[in-house]
């Protein structure tokens, strides 16, 4: 059997048994497949779920927002830390200590800072975000063969022109790696403060479909989000392919 | 032949051994209809291009690939699968465990087999020595020069005292000057070690320095071209007019395999 | 002349290298050279730890300046002195909840490590595995698991099992990818070696496979440790009455912000301490690397 036939074959063996271990069991913990399609139907029109068209809308402008900040913070830092070489030597550890911290931990601070509106779930985005961009970029830097600055500087070439024609081609692709991660945790970011303290998004509909036990209507969304997420990770890991071949 | 004694069987017979693998575009041939006999304590090179299945008979003579044509015998019994007690190998960029030290890596074999663990470091050190890496028992391959890692990977070999000894291309990673120093090293133990040596090479000097047969293989399929006996006294001296010819002779033919495996055919 | 021979000129006499700016860089290293003449100075450990040490000092003192001046309110920014005075009166309560929280932590990893170990040997040995399971590891990998918390905590209850469970998810995923990754990166040549000397499968399994594959479960289970905190945390602020992050929720709720930053620095810094112990003890084990 060939491999396709092994992932299409698990995928159906998993539906399959889903739908079959689920249905005698209690509705409100379990969800059978076949209840989804119907339930997705539902959550359109029913009252007292709040309107999902704003909520979606709202998530997703915390995204793109907490995403800009990301990448303009994690760009500046990376760069900072990675071309003047003082600074990175006495901050960057400072910086990777940070990383062994929880971050799920700073997100009551923020709460507290932000309130519960929008802006406390984009500075999370942006906390979370901006990690993976700042290492990708310093990794970067790292991985630049020596000799290619050499010969562009033999060559008469001015500082920002060494950076731009041959800086930043070789690190492209390191760059671009850590930018698809940092969206993935941008967008984690906004989830996990919608869900934990809302008023308003799609981890608060989620939040308020699990608090009154609406788990058909929770399962879709979930399962919603996930896939979304997943079709935005897949774009990026194209673009992050397309990038790769273009580099080297 | 002295009266009565029955003459020795030699240690490794290969009968028309082929092998073919199957890739993506279509069946290969790496080795086609070779057949050879190596005696006790004979120094065999295979000697041919990149590519012309010499690792592949070593292989199959280690009992690691199985011949889809042919047999191998090891001391007159049929080869079917990894001979620990008869056959120890060297390759080529050492396969030394980079988790261990040096005298770890040369004891790994003794201790598969149960040897005790003072005797195993004995024996270790034992070869460790006269090989001038005394004093780099406990240094881990990381720590130590390409010429090194490849003298603590024959020491490995060595330790488990087989009479016969295979060794792919093991100077092939070297750097030039090293591969000349490990050739001549080589020399001056090989009379001690008392092994029957197949050795794969693409370096005709190599070959000449330390064969007493050299075998020369076509491009793909590998089959045997020639066989050339090799006659003069250790060491040789390599400007000697008898090797210069030998060595003429020798690259006339590579080269004509070469060639072919390049894909330009003369 | 003088200027080639003394490329900085004659105001400082010539010792040590010569700026980095001024000659082709041989190492991987490209930074510029910094600029300062107090560069050299950053460049031994002391140098560094020092500025280290300062500039957070510097960051607590410009706090405490902008708490005292009004700059930032103190309902959201709690001065220094305030949140020092806190961890005293927060430890009764806090403590034990930390506690808490860090046994639920340690088995979730505990099993997330046991879990992600076996599965990882399992998929990197055998192609097969790996071709057909990994789309659906990765898959599973990229998508946030905050989205699977609110069934796990319809099921399990507002309690430990939950945060376990959670921790376990969280962890098991990097460390299922590392070790497989490890799996697969093992050089065929020494499994070749140790069969040619005549190792049993049991051996080579022992002998090679375990000890190639070690650096990879230890980074696995470095990162592990992180995300199994992250897990139980994220599992009590959602779902939760007892353990740390319950507790820091319900500050944050409460504007208890000098409690609220304590409790903070304490996690973090426990944390810190947790993970720089374990790359110490990755630095002893992996001398041979």
């Amino acid at each position: 059997m060939t491999v396709l036939a092994w992932r299409l074959g698990i995928l159906v063996a998993i539906l399959a048994v889903w739908e079959v271990a689920v249905r005698p069991l209690n509705p409100i913990f379990y969800v059978p497949p076949s209840a989804l399609p119907g339930a997705l139907v539902r959550m359109w029109r029913v009252p007292e779920l709040p309107a999902l068209g704003e909520h979606v809308w709202l998530t997703f402008t915390e995204i793109a927002g907490a995403y800009a900040l990301a990448v303009a913070a994690g760009l500046w830092l990376g760069f900072l830390l990675g071309l003047r070489r003082t600074v990175g030597r006495i901050y960057e550890p400072l910086l990777a200590a940070l990383y062994a911290v929880p971050s799920v931990i700073w997100y009551p601070s923020l709460m507290l800072f932000f309130g519960l509106g929008p802006a406390s779930k984009i500075a999370f985005g942006v906390l979370l975000g901006f990690f993976p961009i700042v290492l990708s970029v310093l990794a970067g830097i790292r991985q630049v063969p020596a000799t290619l600055v050499t010969v562009a500087r033999s060559m008469g070439a001015r500082p920002w022109t060494v950076f731009r024609k041959v800086m930043l081609p070789a690190m492209a692709s390191t760059m671009v790696g850590g930018l698809r991660a940092g969206l993935a945790l941008s967008v984690v970011g906004v989830l996990v403060g919608e869900i934990l303290g809302s008023r308003a998004g799609v981890g608060y509909v989620i939040n308020y479909a699990y608090g009154l036990m609406m788990t058909r209507e929770y399962a879709v969304l979930a399962l919603i989000a996930a896939a979304a997420i997943l079709a935005v990770d897949t774009v990026g890991a194209l673009v992050e392919a397309r990038v790769k071949r273009w580099a080297g | 032949m002295p009266g009565g004694t029955t003459p020795p069987t030699p240690p490794i017979v290969l009968e028309a051994i082929g092998k073919r693998y199957e890739t993506t575009s279509g069946a290969v041939q790496a080795v086609d209809s070779v057949s050879l006999t190596v005696r006790a304590e004979e120094f065999v090179t295979l000697l041919g291009p990149s590519g012309c299945g010499k690792s592949t008979v070593l292989g199959m003579i280690a009992g690691l690939v199985r011949p889809d044509a042919g047999r191998v015998l090891v001391d007159g019994t049929p080869c079917d699968g990894p001979n620990p007690d008869k056959v120890a190998l060297v390759f080529q960029d050492g396969g030394l465990f980079p988790w261990r030290t040096a005298l770890d890596n040369v004891t790994f074999g003794l201790e598969l087999r149960g040897v005790p663990a003072a005797k195993r470091r004995e024996i270790a050190r034992g070869l460790l020595e006269p090989m001038g890496l005394r004093g780099f028992e406990k240094k881990y391959p990381r720590e130590l020069s390409g010429g090194m890692r490849q003298r603590v990977a024959i020491a490995r070999a060595l330790a488990l005292d087989t009479p016969i000894l295979l060794m792919d291309e093991p100077f092939g990673a070297l750097d030039e000057q090293t591969r000349l120093l490990m050739g001549e090293w080589l020399v001056g133990i090989r009379r001690r070690a008392r092994k029957a040596v197949v050795f794969v090479t693409h370096s005709l000097h190599e070959a000449i320095a330390l064969s007493d047969r050299i075998v020369v293989m076509t491009a793909r399929p590998g089959r045997i071209k020639d066989v050339i006996d090799v006659t003069l006294p250790f060491p040789r001296d390599l400007n000697a007019p008898e090797v210069t010819d030998l060595r003429a002779k020798l690259w006339e033919q590579v080269r004509e395999e070469s060639l072919k495996a390049m894909g330009n055919p003369p | 002349m003088g200027r080639l021979i003394n490329p900085e000129g004659g105001s400082r006499p010539p010792s040590g290298p010569p700026p980095e700016d001024k000659v082709a860089p041989a190492k991987p290293a490209l930074e510029a050279a910094s600029p300062s003449r107090y560069g050299r100075f950053f460049d031994s450990r002391v140098g560094v730890l020092g500025a280290q040490a300062a500039s957070i000092a510097a960051v607590v003192v410009a706090w405490h300046v902008a708490v005292r001046t009004g700059v930032a309110d103190p309902l959201f920014v709690p001065a220094p002195g305030a949140v020092a005075g806190a961890l005293g009166t927060t430890a009764s309560e806090a403590l034990p909840r930390l506690g808490d929280t860090l046994a639920k932590a340690f088995l979730g990893y505990a099993l997330a490590v046991s879990l992600g170990v076996a599965g990882g040997l399992l998929i990197g040995s055998r192609r097969l595995v790996h071709a057909v399971a990994m789309p659906y590891v990765v898959a599973a990998y990229g998508v946030p698991k905050i989205l699977v918390l609110p069934w796990i905590a319809l099921i399990f209850g507002l309690g430990t099992g939950t945060a376990v469970i959670t921790a376990t998810l969280f962890a098991v995923f990097p460390i299922l990818l590392m070790v497989a990754a490890g799996t697969r990166d093992v050089d065929p040549t020494l499994i070749t070696a140790a069969v040619s000397m005549g190792a049993t499968r049991g051996q080579v399994s022992r002998k090679v496979l375990l000890p190639a594959v070690l650096p990879s479960v230890l980074a696995g289970m470095r990162i592990g440790v992180v995300f199994a905190m992250l897990g139980v945390l994220l599992a009590e602020m959602f779902a939760g009455t007892r353990g740390m992050g319950f507790l820091m929720q319900r500050m944050a709720m409460a504007f208890k912000a000098s409690e609220l930053f304590a409790a903070t620095a304490v996690v973090s810094i426990l944390s810190i301490v947790v993970v720089l112990s374990l790359e110490h003890l990755n630095q002893r084990l992996s001398r041979w690397r």
